[in-house]
């Protein structure tokens, strides 16, 4: 089973998310964590993270590129938290797949999906503030809106979270 | 308490009133109003604005949680109305971070509480929690 949970900052997308891996997961529960700690502010969010995940028996993976690297056990359900992130990391960091973000994003994505038994995906809309970005920035928005529309036709359900509510996107994703 | 949520500019309030059959004098604008006004009225607009003003003034978020659970108590029929932030990218400024993120937080408490929670675009609004 594959589930892709949206939602913006705030949403209560997090927590849903780990409530559809927990409820799927008969086995071991894998939590990656792509979220690169650059600050205080970063931190912060990464501990409310951990403290919200504490008694949910997740085993956490840092993993900030190359998620085609990743080799799990059997019986694995794997949150994967979030694409907005790993999309981020493999664009701009030094690590990153670069020019090849969408490919990285792709197989480390794959990789994950051959592997587990359930797949839970958070990501993030970023897409409606109506801002002008910059150049780099929008080519960021373009991939993520594209990894995000990839991911989507993959998956057996799509919720979007509104102040935590369950809101399930419709049909089925066009690429 | 039931809570309408939404984009800007989509016909939050209209759409609340018309729910309601009251009119916009029954309204408090969270941009504008003191606490006591929010919580002795039927209709409180723009709860973001009130979430931002406070902020600004100094509040904790966990002390707006309070507040915010203190007016479901005090105001238990109130329609709040809120403007969905969180769905653009990352505020470079931290106040606007902060902001979008505890307002984001307390619709959730808000929600969770909530006998209905109503999502309005281009006026059209959808109960994606029915009481």
């Amino acid at each position: 089973m594959i589930a892709v949970i949206l939602g913006g900052s705030g949403s209560g997308k997090s927590e849903l998310a780990e409530a559809t891996a927990v409820a799927y997961g008969q086995g071991n529960l894998v939590y990656i964590a792509t979220m690169q700690p650059f600050d205080d502010e970063s931190h912060r969010k990464i501990e409310r993270h951990r403290v919200m995940r504490k008694d949910k028996n997740f085993e956490t993976i840092e993993c900030y590129t190359g998620l085609d690297n990743v080799i799990l056990q059997e019986n694995t359900t794997v949150l994967l938290e979030c694409m907005s992130n790993l999309t981020a990391n493999e664009m701009f960091s030094s690590q990153g797949a670069g020019s090849n973000a969408m490919d990285a994003v792709r197989r480390g994505v794959e990789n994950l999906m051959e592997q587990a038994d359930n797949l839970v995906i958070v990501t993030n809309n970023v897409f409606e503030d109506g801002t002008e970005y910059d150049a780099a920035t929008k080519e960021y928005m373009q991939l993520l809106g594209d990894a995000n529309r990839w991911i989507c036709t993959i998956a057996d359900m799509v919720i979007e979270s509104v102040h935590g509510i369950p809101v399930e996107a419709g049909q089925e994703a066009v690429l | 308490m039931k809570l309408i949520t939404g984009g800007a500019y989509q016909g939050k309030l209209a759409y609340a009133l018309a729910e309601t059959g009251l009119s916009a004098e029954h309204a408090a604008d969270g941009g504008t109003c003191t606490k006591e006004e929010m919580f002795h009225s039927p209709v409180v607009d723009h709860f973001h604005l009130f979430i931002k003003r406070m902020l600004q003034e100094g509040m904790s978020p966990e002390d707006l949680a309070a507040l915010a659970g203190d007016l479901m108590r005090d105001n238990p029929d109130a329609v709040i109305i809120t403007d969905e932030l969180g769905c653009g990218l990352v505020p470079v400024d931290a106040f606007d971070r902060s902001y979008r993120e505890v307002t984001g937080r307390i619709c959730c408490l808000l929600a969770r509480e909530a006998e209905e929670v109503h999502r309005v675009i281009c006026g059209i609004g959808t109960v994606i929690k029915h009481g």
